[in-house]
Order: C-alpha cells, then structure tokens, then sequence
C-alpha cells in the first residue's frame, strides 16, 4: 500500500498530543513517539503538542479515574484514540491555564479530525461536565490515592514501603515539571564564564550546589538557544547523573570501561573531566542508541572505542585485559526519572521488576571479572526501588570474598548499607542510586 | 538482499489468490526480507507477496514515520473487524492513483511471525487499513474494487491510458 496523500497532512496540537498518548497506550515509550507525531504538526504548534502530551501523562492515573466518572458506559477498545482525545482534554481542563472555552472547541476540533461519528459529541458532553464539577471530582479524587497521587497503585505501594518518611515528597517531585540541568565541558569552558553566556542573552540559571559542572536553567529552552551548544560546550544532564563521573575519578593513564553507556551521558562526561586516559571502552546492546553516543562524543570533540554487545556476555567482545574503573549503569524501571518521562506510569508494570532485578545482578556478576584487582566498579541505576539497588548489591557483595564496599562519602543524598541513595526532587535531582565496589 | 519487481495494474497475475505458506523456512524469511526492501525502496507502507508475483500468503508492513517498525505477516487472518472509516488509499501496483476506501476500523488479526510462531494483535488506524489493503492482495482484490462502478471505470480508462504510454 502506498501511503494517502491525506494521511500526510498537518495535525492540530491537541490531536497530536493524544496520538502520542494512543501510541504510548499501545507500549511504545514517549520518547520514541513523540518525535515522528511532533514532525506532524506546524512548527509553531509544537511545544504545546508536547507540552499537552507530557502533562496527560504526568496526570494520567488521575485523568482516567476522572473520565471514568464521567462516562455513562465505558469506551471499547477500539476506541482508544477517542480515549486519549478525551484524557488531552480534561488535562487542559483541570491543569492548564488554558482558557476554558479553548481546551473544550479545540479539543472537540481535534475530535473530528479523527473521522469518527459522534465522537465530537461525546468529548464536547465530557469536558463541559468535567468544567460544571470539577469541584466534586476533586472531592472524589482526593479519596482514592492512585487518583489522588496520579500514580499506579503498585508503585505507590513500593515507594511507601521503601521510603516511610519521604514518600509523599517523592511522589510530589514525580509529578512536578523537571528542571532542565545543564552541564558545562570543562575542556572548554569554566562553570562561571559559561553562566556569564547565558546571563547575556537572558536565560536565568544558578551553579548546582552539589555538582561542580552543573547549571540548573530557571526555565527550559531549546538547545538551539544555548550558546556554543553545537561545539560541544554543555550537555543537557541531570546533576544526580553528573555524580557517575565524580565519583568514578579515573587517574591519567587508566582503562576504564562503560557498560550500558548509551547515548553516552557519563561516558562523556568522564572523559571531559580526565582528558590523560589510556582508552575509555562504552558498549551497549542497542545500536540505534549507539548512534547516539556517537553523535554525542562528535559534538563534544571526545573520542572512545564503541562497541555494540551485550554487558552481560563479554566473552563476545572483551580483549582479556582487566579495566581500573568499570561504570555499570544498570537497564533498570527508572522510577527515579518518573518526573522526565511520565510514560512510566502507564508503561511499567509490577511484573516487570523480578526481571530487571535478575538483569541487573547477571550484568554485575558478568563485569566483575573484567575489572582489575585494586580497581573500582560503580554500580548506578536512575530507580529509587532498594529492589534494583541495595537487593542487587548486598548478596553479590555478600557472596565474594573479593568485593570491598567503599562508603560513598558526599553532600548529597542518604547513605543505605552499600551505596547512597538521591531520592527524587532532593536538590533538584532525579532520583539515582551508586554504590562503590573496590576488588580485593 | 534484493528488490523485486512489482506487477503493475492491469496486470491479470494481480488476480490471483495466494496460497496458505506451509513451512515458515529460510525461503520465505528471505522473501519476506526482499519484501522489505522492496517496499522501502518504492516508497510503501505494505506490500502483499501477490504484488511481486509469488502467490503465497506473505505480507510485509511498517505503517511507522520512521520507518522503523518492519512487520512481517504469514497466513494473516482477520479474526474480528468492527466499525467503519473511510481514508486515502494508494497501491504500489496502481502507482498515481488515489481514492476514498471504506473499511473496518479495528481489527484483531492472527499471523505467523518469521520464525513460524503464531502472534495476534489489535489494529486500528492506518495499520488497520494497511493490513487489509494487503489481505485483500493476497485474495486477488485491489483497493479499486471497493470503489463505485462509476469511480471504478473511470479510474481503469486512467490507469491503462498510462500503461499503455509508459509501455
Ligand atoms: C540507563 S541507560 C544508560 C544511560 C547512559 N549510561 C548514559 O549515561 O547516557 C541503560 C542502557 O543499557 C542498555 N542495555 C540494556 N541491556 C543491556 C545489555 N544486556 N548489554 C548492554 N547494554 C544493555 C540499554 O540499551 C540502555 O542504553
């Protein structure tokens, strides 16, 4: 078939946004949707289109309670794209500062672009009722937690369980808007001169106390924005990912290997803060996602030898000589990161954890033979669950005679048993954990 | 890998009703793989192995924007369809034409995938129409069969007007 010169067209915002909300509803992250629906849409309709597709999913749990109420029967299934026009909807309604009459006429607009009989009808009858009772909703919504937190209720139960004090502050942050973390190459650029460039062209921004390279913008804008962005000058990375090249400090004339560096984040922001290393090795499983480790080490003017493999086989692609310094970033549910890409929610189940938990302990147990006696191996996941953190480390280090746990010494985040933990919003972090693994 | 040559309408062999594969082996991994780049290359959403004159129930699909969501369908069935909508058609084998087609607008649909194993999914949207667009290939049906007599003939006179200038 080839494709219908209609099915080409440009799209609305708004019918956008549930396209991506239709695509991740089917299993497909954001990340991976967004891009080809926002291509789509007119350039200057764009960050709504985004805007309404990450704020539907922040509120989601939350916004399908609220059409549940408000629906006298329930969708069919195949009425999924008539589900996500509405949740876009009653986002703008309860959320946004969108004007009223606008969230509803340009939501039912969007409605009949879809081509689907009545479907106008029904979303123009929800969203003016969700307006004429938003107060009882909000009523309602307050009784149930997984409505009222916007959260699964799996996940809710976990971070109770795990963080008794801090839960509610956790969720919070996962449900606010991120900040957009800079950091500055240090090959180029000292941190004050870089604030210095942002202040001349208007963008507000503070140095990060608790992370030497990072700049934490007071708004997010494009990178196309930020000076010198295209030479390499900074990237655009959270300040609790930045720890990972702290904490790692290889010396001058050290091997050190990246296990799962893809797009290559902490690669390259070792390799900006230690220019003398002998070689630095950054494999991945996902050759798309390599691509952009490339991409990334050219902007940056950093080199490293890439490998496309599997972590957890290296007898497939290791040359037999021992690293100093491995960095395992862990595949892991990334319930620290829930505030960047709210997908999560819909997307991770339960279920999946006993698998990532497995994953996680083979790909450590895979790469400690790789590292050299005296050498450190830093374990690092973006997840808050003492499941993928703590519960990988402590029987690995429990069982081996040549694991020494070092005592992660910082200002940041709270020491566990093994490793420190950064719970989501603290300082304006995502939520990451490390734990520091010296071989006897 | 290699590009296939696609029959073009009016061609009779166009007609013909696949047969059900019975063994998902190497010969048909790698027609399904030439399928793909076929259909790459044209550029199409779908290609059903009728259209490169094999007559044998393979279909190839990636409805994706980034054209990165191959999908291969052996003996697909049809096991539910509900509702109508009504979109733009093309074909690879009716090149320059364009035409209203009324189909089901969810489906649930059975295959085999390349390694022999039974699969089912639900579709709607554009995968819906490609995956029945192609079905139909596979029974000898063109898009142009669901159109009015009227648009019907209208649209052969166009199309072997062409045919017989490019001859
Ligand atoms: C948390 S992300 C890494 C982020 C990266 N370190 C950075 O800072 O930019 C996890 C990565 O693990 C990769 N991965 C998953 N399983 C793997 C395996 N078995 N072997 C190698 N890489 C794997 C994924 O492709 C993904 O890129």
């Amino acid at each position: 078939m080839a494709r219908g010169r209609r099915q080409v067209q440009a799209i609305s915002a708004r019918l956008a946004a549930a396209e991506a909300l239709a695509r991740v509803a089917t299993g497909r992250s954001l990340t991976a949707a967004l891009p080809a629906v926002l291509g789509q849409v007119a350039p200057g309709e764009r960050a709504l289109a985004q805007e309404l597709a990450y704020g539907a999913l922040r509120w989601y749990p939350r916004l399908c309670w609220v059409l549940d109420q408000l629906l006298e029967r329930p969708l069919r299934r195949r009425d999924r794209d008539v589900h996500a026009v509405l949740i876009v909807g009653l986002y703008q309604c309860l959320d946004t500062r969108i004007p009223e009459h606008a969230a509803v006429s340009e939501t039912v607009a969007a409605a009949r672009a879809l081509g689907r009989r009545r479907a106008s009808g029904l979303v123009n009858a929800v969203l003016r009722r969700c307006l004429r009772e938003r107060t009882s909703l909000q009523a309602g919504w307050q009784a149930l937690p997984s409505a009222r937190y916007a959260h699964p209720d799996w996940l809710l139960a976990r971070f109770r369980e795990a963080w008794p004090a801090n839960w509610e502050a956790l969720i919070e942050a996962n449900n606010a808007r991120p900040p957009m973390t800079l950091r500055v190459n240090r090959r180029q650029r000292a941190r004050e001169a870089y604030l210095g460039e942002l202040q001349c062209i208007g963008v507000g921004a503070n140095a990060h106390p608790l992370a030497p390279d990072a700049i934490v913008l007071d708004e997010p804008v494009g990178v196309e924005r930020l000076p010198g962005f295209a030479g390499g000058a900074v990237s655009v990375q959270d300040a609790a990912a930045q720890q990972a090249a702290v904490l790692l400090a290889p010396e001058p004339g050290e091997r050190v290997l990246d296990l799962c560096a893809a797009p290559g984040g902490k690669s390259s922001h070792v390799l900006e803060c230690q220019p003398a290393l002998a070689e630095l090795v950054a494999v991945d499983l996902e050759s798309v996602r390599l691509e952009r480790l490339h991409e990334n080490l050219r902007r940056l003017g950093l080199s490293a030898r890439v490998i496309q493999g599997d972590a957890a086989e290296p007898g497939h692609w290791w040359d037999g000589v021992a690293y100093d310094r491995i960095l395992l970033d862990a595949p892991c549910s990334a319930s620290g990161v829930i505030r960047r890409h709210p997908d999560i929610k819909l997307l991770r189940q339960a279920a999946d954890l006993d698998g990532l938990q497995a994953l996680q302990k083979r790909l450590l147990a895979a790469a400690w033979p790789l590292l050299a006696p005296g050498g450190m191996l830093l374990y690092v996941t973006c997840s808050v669950l003492p499941m993928e953190n703590e519960q990988v480390v402590r029987p690995f280090a429990a069982e081996r005679e040549d694991v020494v746990v070092r005592m992660i010494d910082a200002a940041w985040g709270q020491a566990t048993d093994h490793g420190r933990q950064i719970l989501s919003g603290e300082s304006g972090m995502d939520g990451f954990y490390y734990a520091c693994l010296v071989k006897q | 890998m290699s590009k296939l040559n696609i029959l073009q309408y009016p061609d009779s062999r166009l007609r013909t009703v696949a047969q059900p594969v019975k063994v998902v082996d190497d010969r048909i991994r790698a027609l399904a793989d030439d399928m793909l780049e076929t259909m790459y290359d044209a550029p199409g959403i779908g290609l059903a192995a009728t259209q490169v004159d094999v007559h044998e129930r393979v279909v190839v699909i990636d409805v994706s924007d980034e054209r990165n969501e191959p999908r291969v369908l052996i003996n697909p069935e049809i096991l539910k369809a509900e509702g109508t909508e009504r979109s733009q058609e093309g074909c690879l084998s009716v090149p320059g034409y364009q035409d209203t087609v009324e189909r089901a607008e969810w489906l649930h649909v059975r295959a085999l995938d390349r390694h022999g194993a039974s699969f089912e999914f639900e579709a709607h949207g554009l995968l819906a129409i490609c995956v029945q667009h192609e079905v139909d290939h596979l029974n000898g049906k063109l898009f142009l069969d669901h159109l009015s007599e009227l648009k019907r003939k209208r649209a052969h006179r166009k199309l072997t007007k062409q045919s017989r200038l490019t001859a």
